[in-house]
């Protein structure tokens, strides 16, 4: 333990000695503004008020236009607008909702959640008769006739 | 709301209102609205015969009220936020839309010739 603490005194002694080394002259003051207001003396600013007819060419110029769309067809089958590349909004809504009745009596047949049984579920219109390869499935009654658009086989 | 009332400035009614359906902005289903509208009205009580008969003569927009609120960003600054309005007006027309024959260069220059030439010295012998 003595030989540690003697090798610590000795090795950090500075190779230069005496008044060669100064501290360095600590600037007490800051070299950034104090205020948030002084900094902007050095951001961009417009020198001149653009002109209404300046703003007019930039607002009004082609490529800030809107262009007309040219892929608006009418839906073969109900008649209301659609674009090409997207399914027709009212054919979707229609289904949609028949669905929606669809998977509440789902949900009222099996009572909780995750209780779904591990078959495949056939939905039957009125005055429809389970076939034979409906034998194991598990059946929705729906007490409506058959829209046209849900075919059965 | 500008940008849509200059789209549709011209336009058949039909081809109006399909293509403020599949607009993604906020005032293409006002416009949209306001033109179904019009259409009603025009057939119920302004004696037109067919509602696919109409263009759209007219469409600008304009300035309404605007509600003046604080909007606080960083360092206790504050900006004051516009609630921004606006009107909406447009005229139908029964018929079919006018079409804008294109002014060539030439056209123009037949105009500017044409104007140079109708000067006169007005108050001389």
């Amino acid at each position: 333990v003595s030989y540690l603490l003697f090798m610590c005194a000795v090795v950090p002694a500075l190779a230069v000695q005496g008044p060669g080394i100064f501290p360095q002259p600590h600037r007490n003051e800051e070299t950034e503004e104090h205020s948030f207001l002084d900094s902007i003396f050095w951001m961009a600013a417009p020198k001149k008020r653009r002109t209404i007819e300046i703003n007019r060419c930039r607002r009004r110029n082609p490529q800030k236009l809107i262009e007309t769309k040219t892929n608006i067809e009418p839906c073969s089958e109900c008649g209301n607008l659609k674009q090409k590349h997207v399914l027709c909004s009212f054919c979707y809504e229609k289904v949609r909702r028949e669905t929606a009745i669809i998977r509440g009596q789902i949900q009222a047949q099996e009572g909780k959640p995750l209780n779904n049984p591990a078959v495949e579920t056939v939905v039957l219109y009125e005055g429809e008769k389970p076939a034979d390869a409906d034998a194991g499935k598990r059946i929705v009654e729906r007490k409506r006739p058959r829209p046209s658009w849900f075919t059965q086989y | 709301m500008w940008y849509l009332a200059k789209m549709i400035r011209g336009m058949t009614i039909e081809q109006a209102i399909a293509q403020l359906e599949f607009n993604d902005k906020k005032g293409a289903a006002i416009i949209k609205e306001v033109l179904l509208e019009a259409q009603e009205m025009a057939v119920k009580s302004h004696n037109v015969e067919y509602k696919s008969n109409l263009y759209v003569a007219e469409s600008f927009s304009g300035k309404g009220q605007y509600l003046k609120r604080i909007r606080i960003h960083g360092r206790g600054m504050f900006g004051i936020m516009d609630k921004v309005y606006c009107h909406y007006f447009v005229k139908l027309v029964e018929g079919v839309p006018p079409t804008e024959k294109p002014r060539t260069g030439f056209d123009q220059a037949k105009e500017y010739v044409q104007q140079l030439r109708n000067r006169t010295i007005i108050h001389s012998l």
